[in-house]
């Protein structure tokens, strides 16, 4: 049962002004629909589809179109051209992180982040302690963002997004700061997640765990779709090219 | 029946995220503070003290209750002009959010309504104690509740066409806060205009003279609203409303790659 089907996306970005213009004709512009910046194709006719229960990777240089083709999925970027279909709903692990409210305690910014995924606030108050003993965070709860390490920060982030009961998960190079024991425990928790039907994106590169965790990768090059298929026939020639 | 059910449910999800984005918006602006509240009312205490030590005797001796004429237009003024600068910096100051996750950006605009709202109401009771000292009839408070509803809505059309301008506009920013302080000249705020000058004119233009007019009319006064004041509030609101909406709604898809 396909979860997500992806059929010729293609995603555009005006960057630099072709020309320098006034406030007036800068208005015109935007309210007409019509730009003069320079256009740089991020994506180019991305076709590919998920089953419910797969563990898809996205592997590919700075700039390749990882983190845009994520913000599609999400819905966060609008598709300039081709179709996005999702069969159920989406929750984006996308430097989520950086949304949190610095000033905010940690049980604040989940209620806050919480309500952005969707989540209502009685849904919210019955999962709080299992996202928070999940993120091993249960004597910091009302501690406020600013004073946690990033690894904390991470943790919070990331048990957020898996107790918001995603059918897809949309996950942005995974850990940066988090120790190898919680690492572990994340990767186990995303295992047992596909095995109960979620669909997981995951772009990143650590392609250790890309290795071990996925079902299908996709190598994106320069916004295309260089290669697609098991891990074992992507992994090797994506490391020899480097 | 499905099709209004869903309708109703999504506008629940709407008010509630507001909601949650407006209680944040008032517990970041009180974290820290020892005083908390009461710079809420430090703000309009001042002000009106400062402009009633000055104009009362000359642009206040004709004006009937003037220390409430004065405080309402100080209130209502605040109210639009603490909604409205925030509108111009609540996209961006929420850049991450945006970025990370799917949720209407309306609801930032709505959360910062809220939040100006919230900090209102300490300025309301304010006015209540000053009426209560005055003596004054209190029954036209009942019908406050309805009239800061539709200026709400007001402010919240305006600040929709402010957050998706402010977007493409670094300068918006500065240019609304100056933009605010002409509009505090201009509105009979601490003076009042006869309907034969030509500021009376000009303030026909101005949605805030129909709003704080009949907020006086109603509170301090007792009186029932002149038909043309509340035509123009209704009228300003729905103009702010629909035009907010179709700016809003065409220049969002595209916040996330502006920002």
């Amino acid at each position: 049962m396909p979860s997500l089907t992806v059929n010729n996306l293609t995603k555009t970005f005006k960057i630099g002004a072709l020309k320098r213009q006034g406030v007036l004709a800068n208005l015109i512009s935007l309210i007409s629909g019509r730009e003069t910046k320079k256009v740089f194709t991020a994506l180019k006719n991305i076709s590919f589809q998920t089953s419910a229960g797969e563990f898809l990777g996205l592997i590919g240089d700075n700039g390749a179109g990882k983190s845009t083709l994520l913000r599609c999925l999400a819905g966060i970027y609008p598709a300039d051209s081709g179709e996005i279909k999702t069969f159920g709903p989406v929750v984006s692990l996308i430097e989520l992180n950086d949304g949190f409210k610095s000033r905010l305690s940690a049980k604040d910014n989940l209620f806050l982040c919480g309500a952005l995924l969707g989540l209502t606030k009685k849904e919210i108050k019955e999962r709080l302690d299992e996202i928070i003993n999940f993120a091993e965070l249960q004597n910091f709860v009302d501690t406020k963002i600013y004073q946690f390490s990033g690894g904390m920060v991470e943790r919070l982030a990331f048990s957020l997004a898996i107790f918001a009961q995603p059918k897809i998960l949309l996950l942005d190079e995974l850990f940066n700061a988090v120790d190898l024991s919680f690492q572990a425990k994340a990767l186990a928790k995303l295992k047992t997640m596909v095995q109960s039907g979620i669909t997981i994106i995951l772009a990143s590169h650590d392609l250790e765990t890309i290795k071990t965790c996925c079902d299908k990768i996709i190598w994106l090059k320069a916004g295309t779709i260089f290669k697609i298929g098991q891990p074992k026939e992507i992994i090797e020639p994506y490391q020899a090219q480097k | 029946m499905n099709f209004i059910f869903i309708r109703l449910n999504n506008l629940k999800k709407f008010l509630a995220l507001s909601l949650a984005l407006a209680k944040a918006e008032f517990k970041l602006r009180n974290e820290g503070s020892y005083l908390g509240i009461f710079w809420y009312l430090l703000n309009p205490i001042l002000t009106f003290s400062l402009l009633l030590l000055i104009f009362s005797k000359q642009l206040g001796s004709e004006i009937t209750d003037y220390p409430l004429y004065l405080l309402t237009g100080i209130v209502t003024f605040n109210l639009f002009s603490q909604i409205t600068t925030q509108a111009t910096k609540v996209i961006k100051t929420n850049r991450w959010l945006i970025k990370s996750v799917k949720f209407p950006p309306e609801s930032l605009v709505s959360g910062v309504t809220l939040t100006g709202l919230f900090s209102h109401l300490f300025e309301v009771f304010l006015l209540f104690i000053l009426a209560m000292a005055f003596q004054n009839n209190l029954t036209g408070f009942i019908f406050y509740p309805f009239l800061l509803l539709l200026f709400c809505i007001f402010i919240y059309g305006l600040s929709l066409i402010l957050a998706a301008l402010s977007v493409h506009f670094a300068d918006l920013e500065n240019i609304w806060i100056f933009f605010s302080r002409l509009v505090w000249f201009a509105t009979p705020i601490f003076y009042t205009i006869d309907h034969q000058t030509i500021l009376f004119k000009l303030n026909l233009f101005n949605p805030l003279y129909y709003f704080i007019t009949l907020f006086r009319q109603v509170i301090i006064y007792n009186q029932i609203p002149a038909s043309f004041l509340a035509a123009g509030a209704i009228s300003y609101t729905l103009i702010s409303l629909v035009i907010g909406q179709i700016i809003f709604n065409r220049l969002k898809p595209k916040f996330a790659e502006k920002i």
